[in-house]
């Protein structure tokens, strides 16, 4: 249901969670910018509060439980105002109160509607009774998707099916589309845990601490070598490859090499979790590769720098219109019968060949 | 400086909690500064070393791991690959071909591979490598053995 709301994180690019997010981040998606303090009744930055100082009813008019609301005969406002309130925010603040045992006190009575939490309860009932026609449309009850409900089988809302990942009644029985979202979501999440359980024991073999213990969130990361399956924290693998080069130390044999198995790797890439199988491993690398392709080459800078990585680059090549960058490699064929690849040739580099003084 | 601490820190309590897994290693670090270590190994057996004890000292730059630690014998040896007088020792996992993976322990266990298989192409002992180079193996291990008697064992009565 929340997957519709724009995620405030997202929206500010610090969303940690990434997919598993329950929140949208999908940029079409209808921000909400309601203020919660002001839904309570007292919102302490008044009339400079950077969030929307409206009723939510008026905000999200696509809630699906909001629907059954706008039906209801007006009996006075501050009624209507209080039914209103079973938007999508004011359910998980219930819910959460189920859990600390005292369901029927909400946290804290909004000044606008006195009232209205009680009249809430009652009228339900004929509510959903009246106006719900297809069963699609049955709210889902929210306390027995937050493991238990008070009102147990007296319950005028649906009670989810069982969700067999996350072991939570949310599962709601008519609506296909959003059971298999939720599933698939749920699925996605627990594996993700998982392989964070897996990867939890691992550790580095240059500074002998488990990975994921390491004191500052930057450091809890893998680092992935292309060519074998040794793992490292990206910090101590990256310092190693990019230490210099003392007492005649190679750099492709010992530097750029899998200090375990000395096995050469070209690149290293950086993974929340560890990898069980080779299929884990190319997905984490691939989906590394993608993100970098994204990103516009500092080097190349729209045309106007000179990328020393040429094709190889992971970082997108395009020029300021949006065309992306189009490679020729010339072959050249060398005198004892090699080929060589031609890069820009450039006059400079014929003049600081000449050793001239 | 302050992952190098942490690396040692970490060696350290693998080597005291191992204490007996290599009967063959004694390490032991500095009682104020942990880049100063000294190890005491055992000669191989089936070498003219064996049955001597030969003292090794570590110093361990800031930069370790990155880095490779500095490694003497402090008993003096008679092996074609350890400088007689200051005990420098010619092994490439110390210079070039170093990895972080490595640790002291490992150190270690690669000298006594070292003593047990010498290198006598790249000899810091000139007069023991050409012993062994012109095929005077009998040569060779006498004098490694007297060196080891006089220097490596401790003195009868």
């Amino acid at each position: 249901m929340s997957k519709r709301v724009l995620c405030k994180f997202f929206a500010h690019g610090a969303c940690l969670k990434g997919e598993h997010c329950e929140f949208s981040h999908d940029w079409k998606a209808p921000p909400n910018n309601i203020c919660t303090f002001y839904q309570k009744g007292v919102c302490a930055y008044g009339s400079r509060c950077r969030y929307d100082h409206v009723k939510a009813s008026r905000a999200q008019p696509s809630t699906p439980s909001s629907s059954i609301i706008e039906n209801q005969p007006l009996v006075s406002e501050s009624v209507v105002l209080g039914n209103t309130r079973i938007t999508s925010n004011d359910v998980t603040t219930a819910a959460e109160f189920s859990l600390s045992n005292t369901p029927y006190v909400l946290p804290s009575i909004p000044a606008w509607n006195q009232e209205s939490v009680h009249h809430d309860f009652l009228r339900e009932d004929d509510v959903v009774q009246s106006i719900i026609t297809s069963p699609s449309e049955l709210p889902i009850c929210s306390f027995a998707a937050a493991g238990n409900c008070p009102r147990g089988e007296q319950c005028p809302h649906v009670h989810g099916d069982l969700c067999p990942s996350c072991g939570r009644h949310c599962l709601h029985p008519f609506r296909p589309e959003e059971r298999e979202e939720h599933m698939m979501s749920c699925e996605n999440k627990q594996k993700h845990l998982e392989a964070l359980k897996r990867s939890q024991e691992i550790e580095c073999s240059v500074c002998l601490e488990r990975v994921l213990s390491k004191p500052t969130a930057a450091e809890r990361k893998f680092g992935l070598l292309s060519e074998c399956d040794h793992p490292f924290c990206i910090s101590c693998i990256r310092n190693w490859r990019s230490s210099n080069p003392t007492l005649g130390m190679d750099v492709n044999s010992t530097l750029r090499a899998c200090p375990i198995c000395r096995k050469l790797s070209y690149f290293v890439v950086p993974s929340v979790i560890w990898y069980a199988t080779s299929d884990e491993k190319l997905e984490i690398i691939d989906t590394y590769k993608a993100k970098l392709k994204s990103i516009d080459c500092k080097h190349f800078d729209f045309g106007d720098g000179n990328c020393p990585f040429g094709t190889s680059c992971f970082y997108k090549h395009a020029y300021r219109d949006g065309r992306l960058e189009e490679v020729a490699l010339r072959h050249l064929g060398a005198a004892d019968g090699d080929t060589i690849i031609a890069k820009d040739i450039r006059l400079s580099d014929f003049l600081a060949n000449m050793h001239l003084s | 400086m302050q992952a190098s601490r942490a690396r040692l820190f970490k060696e350290y309590k693998e080597v005291q909690r191992e204490k007996t897994a290599d009967p063959d290693i004694q390490l032991v670090c500095d009682d104020s500064n942990i880049f100063k270590w000294t190890a005491l190994i055992k000669g191989p057996s089936e070498t003219p070393y064996e049955g001597g004890v030969f003292q090794l000292a570590f110093s361990v730059p800031e930069q370790y791991p990155l880095q490779p630690p500095q490694v003497r014998f402090l008993t003096k040896i008679f092996h074609p690959n350890v400088h007689f007088k200051t005990g420098e020792i010619c092994l490439d996992i110390l210079k070039n071909a170093w990895s972080p993976a490595w640790t002291l322990q490992s150190v270690c266990r690669a000298i006594i591979a070292l003593m047990a298989h010498p290198e006598p192409d790249s000899p810091l002992n000139c007069d023991s490598g050409n012993l062994l180079r012109s095929g005077d193996v009998r040569g060779y291990q006498s004098m490694a053995r007297m060196y080891t008697r006089l220097a490596a064992m401790p003195k009868k009565g």
